[in-house]
């Protein structure tokens, strides 16, 4: 497992120099309904993935919306391809190997202190868009197990859009799943589920 | 009621314009090939959700069917982006007398074997998320004008990012042999939802590597 190297000053430039390049790429970054997670609480933010800038778009709303530090888990070989990552604040998950069970108790102990926040993609990897069914790890349950401070859990569902703009806008629904071990992970899976879908039928009828 | 411009340098760099933007925007341009009869026009039905779907659709002409491009577009659009008259766009308001002079005039298009209409019948943008494909009942008036002249092609567009910085598109096309002249436009409405859906189906399920 490689641990996340987090500094500060890489972290702050990285976060700002994306921020101008999604500003460039997108027409516009929009999160449907705000949430303020608790203060003096650490925030485990599960999102959708199914493309290359979604760990960039959570990296965006922990500076500019949730306000914590940003750390983020990812595929052990991506990691690897992209180490200047890991002082942006990134470590590595490899599944079906020990190494595993490491990674999620290094995440739980980043989620220990409440100015942290872990991004993690529950759905282990790239699904598309459109899909109606968020398929969330086993490892979740273990890495939510795991964490010892008070922790808020929110979900994350990420649209695309484009309407009249040549350039797309990402549409965020987000979810509060309140604090760490009050759902059970059948709870839990279920409420992003139900939530997703209802996040689709909303998207329908979003302003543009 | 606004018509479509000839002007051959105009044309030509719209052309070479909007081949380029639409091939250094997307990461892939991915469509399925269909069997067409090259004695009668096109007439092109797709789903609205982008100002992209008019463009990509132009480009898949170029690609594919290879046909003298047509569209109908809202009258404040063909307002604003002049150009796009140059490509075969003409106008249409609704809820007016001028109505029924674009869908002859849409109709007359459709006469000519070398032509292609392309027609957004949900009248609008709608979100790339829709379940249901809404038409307006234009659409049919001009099929009903034109019978026996077209072939009815079903579009509909998907864009996805999957694991690329830049975005890829789908374009899923079917041949509609059925004839819609003594049909409600609800029975159209079905026959492209069921296109949709399917394709639809194949995006959500698709395999990202």
């Amino acid at each position: 497992m490689i641990a996340a190297r987090r500094k500060k000053f890489l972290a702050d430039v990285f976060a700002k120099y994306m921020h101008y390049r999604m500003r460039k790429a997108f027409n516009k970054l929009e999160v449907v309904n705000k949430i303020t997670p608790k203060p003096g609480y650490s925030v485990l933010l599960l999102c959708n993935h199914f493309g290359w800038w979604d760990g960039l778009w959570a990296n965006y709303l922990a500076y500019w919306h949730l306000n914590r530090k940003s750390y983020i888990m990812m595929q052990e070989d991506h990691l690897q391809a992209r180490m200047w990552l890991n002082h942006c604040g990134a470590f590595s998950i490899s599944r079906s190997s020990r190494e595993m069970i490491k990674s999620l108790q290094h995440a739980a102990d980043i989620l220990n202190d409440a100015e942290n926040m872990v991004i993690v993609f529950p759905q282990g990897e790239l699904i598309s868009n459109h899909t109606t069914e968020i398929k969330v790890e086993k490892g979740i349950e273990r890495l939510i197990k795991n964490i010892k401070g008070p922790c808020h859990i929110i979900y994350n569902c990420a649209l695309v859009e484009y309407f009249e703009s040549l350039k797309p806008s990402v549409y965020f629904h987000l979810l509060d799943l309140g604090v760490a071990g009050e759902l059970s992970f059948d709870e839990l899976t279920e409420k992003i589920n139900t939530f997703h879908r209802q996040a689709l039928k909303d998207q329908v009828n979003v302003a543009h | 009621m606004i018509y479509p411009k000839n002007n051959r340098l105009m044309k030509w760099m719209f052309d070479t314009y909007v081949k380029w933007l639409v091939g250094n925007t997307f990461h892939q341009f991915l469509f399925n090939t269909v069997e067409l009869d090259s004695n009668k026009s096109v007439l092109l039905v797709a789903n609205h959700f982008s100002f992209w779907d008019g463009l990509i659709l132009y480009v898949l002409n170029d690609k594919l069917l290879h046909k003298k491009f047509h569209v109908m577009i809202l009258e404040d659009t063909a307002k604003r982006e002049g150009m796009l008259r140059y490509a075969g766009a003409f106008s249409v308001s609704k809820n007016s007398r001028d109505m029924l002079e674009s869908l002859n005039y849409a109709a007359e298009l459709l006469s000519e074997p070398g032509n292609l209409l392309l027609m957004f019948p949900q009248g609008k943008l709608y979100s790339n998320f829709v379940n249901r494909v809404h038409f307006e009942q234009g659409l049919l008036k001009i099929m009903k004008k034109a019978e026996g002249k077209f072939q009815l092609l079903f579009a509909a567009t998907f864009i996805q990012y999957f694991k690329h910085k830049k975005p890829s598109v789908t374009v899923y096309l079917k041949t509609e042999g059925e004839r819609y002249s003594d049909k409600n436009i609800n029975e159209l409405q079905n026959a492209y939802q069921q296109h949709y859906d399917a394709g639809k189906l194949q995006q959500t399920e698709i395999d990202i590597k």
